[in-house]
């Protein structure tokens, strides 16, 4: 699978938040050895003020923040994104497991004669943890929801280019979340499934049409900016392509730039040339 | 300015339904306006207001599939076994994409990971994209494997995510729909919102009190047109998507994102509103859902709102969720098909409010060419497919 595009796209701006702190400043050279044996390095609930989030979950409050620290970093008003021009592509392995998992423990307490959680339904759903951002930004244009690991965010990529190149957005924002704190202990029984350590993160690209054409493809290895990733940051499942962006960025990538990702066995790869 | 998009065939169909195993248990379940609503007995449902549902009785002993407990993967494995039985799939496994479309994953696993006997596979199966990714090993498909997450609207989208990969040359064939299994997490979850009906269903009726769930299974075999050969079921023509960006569980109060989704679609079938013969409806007989999708699509139709057949098959089968879009999608290309629509069940006093052609009553016989099928999901997505059926 190789395909290559002739209208061209670019990355304007990428924005990382990990439980290693803000930014790709924060990521240890060696997150294995900067673990020290902790399986998860968590991300504190962000402090958004609003009547609005009174009910919302912690990873909604992590998406609604990285897309918030992309646009300040990047100095883009909010209105530039408001509409139905701007489309938002959301991608998690897991950041639906901590609401689900609630839901499920308050129902076995109900049923048991106990008081149940106060977690509202709706926010068990993934589409919900990207509804709670577009509210948040006015984002009312076309929208992708892929559940998966890294495979998925370079699938979202290249949907997010897709939307680009037929018209049907100005611009995209890929929006990735992962928290794995409140399912440590189902993590640790799929192992096999996940690295270590779990990182928690929530990252976003903003792809606007650009110069360079993508090439969407299988690639059999990791590419060495994949495997820079996931030493510097850990296990980050769908926000790893975004870390690898944030990273060669920094590096002075330019805009020619790849990104691989790998999950259940299947590689993918979205590229810039 | 989108550009039209290039037509995608649909070869075959398959589907597990609350109506039977196959695909012609579904329409004949449809046409002769059978009731798929029952008390659910695979889980206790005794402490909820409602315990009525679409639930699949019996499922076929599949060969291979006897360690297989995820119940969402099983209804996958049913349908993909009925779609199969009418076309083989005829590509290299690298140029196979699995789309699912679902609202629940295997989330029914979750609930069992968490029980004191609970194990590690039920943990792994419990992340959303097991099921889509079982069903690849199944079919031995070796391309890209996505699992769409857009609630109710996740059928609709898959499908169009899809026609991408086909339009793109990604891949050759596309096994794409969608699937959602009952359980007691969605039932407690919906019974918690009050929006599931003591009474029937009855979308678009001025009675309207809720809906009721199901579960279900559909899938297609989609590929380029250019690689259509021998008899197909019809095409898909254009597939729009659009945030609400107002509520997280509630449709915009005008339905802004349902008719940009409508408009998008339509624009990359390069085609109007004119072109409509057929509305398949969301439909999901909650107060809300049905007002804003009625005024939608009497803004869209505009004049034509009074001429063209709208039915909703929620009242039939339940809201089978990630199912749902799929499900109606292929009911659209079996009407055009058949030269039969069937109607909307529980539908007998329509709302004022809700003016639209409905089909009420029983089936109506025409033969739509161009459908418009609608949905709506959590989170505030909208989805609209334009569907082309094959000539008779």
């Amino acid at each position: 699978m190789s395909v290559n595009t002739t209208i061209g796209t670019a990355v304007q701006a990428v924005s990382v938040l990990t439980g290693w702190g803000p930014g790709i400043e924060a990521l240890p050279a060696d997150a294995a050895r900067a673990a020290a044996g902790r399986s998860v390095i968590a991300l504190e609930r962000p402090a958004l003020e609003g009547e609005r989030f009174r009910r919302a979950t912690r990873e909604c409050l992590l998406g609604v923040a990285a897309v918030d620290a992309l646009l300040r970093a990047s100095r883009i008003p909010r209105e530039v994104v408001r509409g139905s021009t701007t489309a938002l592509i959301y991608v998690t392995g897991g950041a639906y497991g901590a609401s689900n998992h609630a839901w499920v423990a308050a129902d076995t307490a109900r049923r048991g004669g106990s008081v149940s959680g106060t977690l509202h339904f709706p926010y068990t759903a993934p589409s919900v943890m990207s509804g709670e951002v577009a509210i948040e930004f006015g984002l009312t244009g076309p929208y992708g929801i892929l559940i998966g690991g890294a495979a998925a965010a370079v699938d979202g990529l290249w949907q997010a280019t897709r939307l680009l190149e037929t018209g049907q957005c100005e611009r995209a924002l890929v929006l990735t979340v992962e928290t794995f704190e409140e399912c440590a202990e189902l993590y640790a029984r799929g192992r096999w499934l996940v690295g270590r350590p779990l990182v928690e993160a929530a990252a976003c690209a903003l792809l606007v049409p650009g110069a360079r054409r993508t090439r969407y493809d299988a690639p059999r290895a990791p590419s060495a900016l994949e495997t820079l990733a996931r030493a510097r940051a850990g296990e980050t499942l769908a926000c790893a392509p975004l870390i690898a962006l944030a990273l060669a960025r920094a590096a002075g990538a330019g805009d020619s730039i790849g990104v691989t990702g790998e999950w259940r066995g299947r590689r993918a790869g979205l590229h810039w040339h | 300015m989108r550009r039209r998009a290039e037509p995608v065939s649909l070869i075959a169909a398959g589907a597990v339904t609350p109506f039977g195993p196959d695909l012609d248990a579904f329409w004949s379940g449809l046409i002769t306006g059978s009731d798929g609503i029952s008390m659910i007995e695979r889980f206790p449902v005794d402490d909820l207001r409602v315990g009525r549902g679409g639930e699949i009785k019996k499922l076929r002993a599949l060969p291979g599939t006897r360690r297989v407990g995820c119940r969402a993967t099983q209804l996958l494995f049913a349908a993909a076994e009925d779609l199969l039985a009418r076309a083989p799939i005829a590509a290299e496994p690298e140029r196979i994409a699995v789309v699912l479309g679902t609202a629940l994953g295997g989330v029914g696993e979750l609930e069992r990971a968490l029980t004191p006997r609970g194990r590690f596979r039920h943990a792994a199966g419990a992340l959303y994209d097991s099921p889509a990714h079982a069903l690849a090993r199944r079919l031995g498909a070796r391309g890209p494997v996505l699992t769409v997450g857009a609630a109710c609207a996740a059928g609709a989208t898959a499908m169009g995510n899809g026609a991408d990969l086909l339009r793109a040359g990604v891949v050759d064939v596309v096994v794409a729909g969608g699937y959602d299994a009952l359980c007691r997490f969605v039932m407690r979850g919906f019974d918690a919102l009050r929006s599931l009906t003591r009474e029937s269903v009855r979308p678009f009726d001025r009675r309207r009190s809720g809906l009721l769930l199901g579960e279900a299974a559909a899938l297609v075999m989609m590929v380029r047109d250019e690689d259509a050969r021998g008899t197909r079921l019809g095409r898909l023509l254009g597939h729009g998507s659009a945030s609400d960006g107002s509520h997280i569980a509630a449709p915009d109060a005008n339905g802004r994102g349902l008719e940009l989704a409508i408009v998008s679609a339509l624009d990359e079938a390069g085609l109007t509103a004119a072109d409509v013969e057929f509305v398949s409806a969301h439909g999901t007989g909650t107060p809300l859902n049905d007002r804003v999708e009625a005024g939608v699509l009497q803004r869209v139709l505009g004049r034509r709102a009074a001429e063209v057949p709208v039915n909703s098959i929620k009242a039939s089968v339940g809201h089978t969720m990630g199912a749902a879009a799929a499900l109606e999608a292929v009911m659209c290309l079996l009407a055009g098909r058949e030269g039969v629509v069937p109607y909307t069940m529980g539908l007998e006093e329509p709302d004022p409010a809700c003016q639209l052609d409905h089909v009420i009553g029983s089936c109506r016989i025409v033969r739509p060419r161009v459908s418009l099928s609608t949905s709506l999901g959590f989170g505030g997505c909208n989805a609209a497919l334009v569907l082309e059926a094959a000539d008779s």
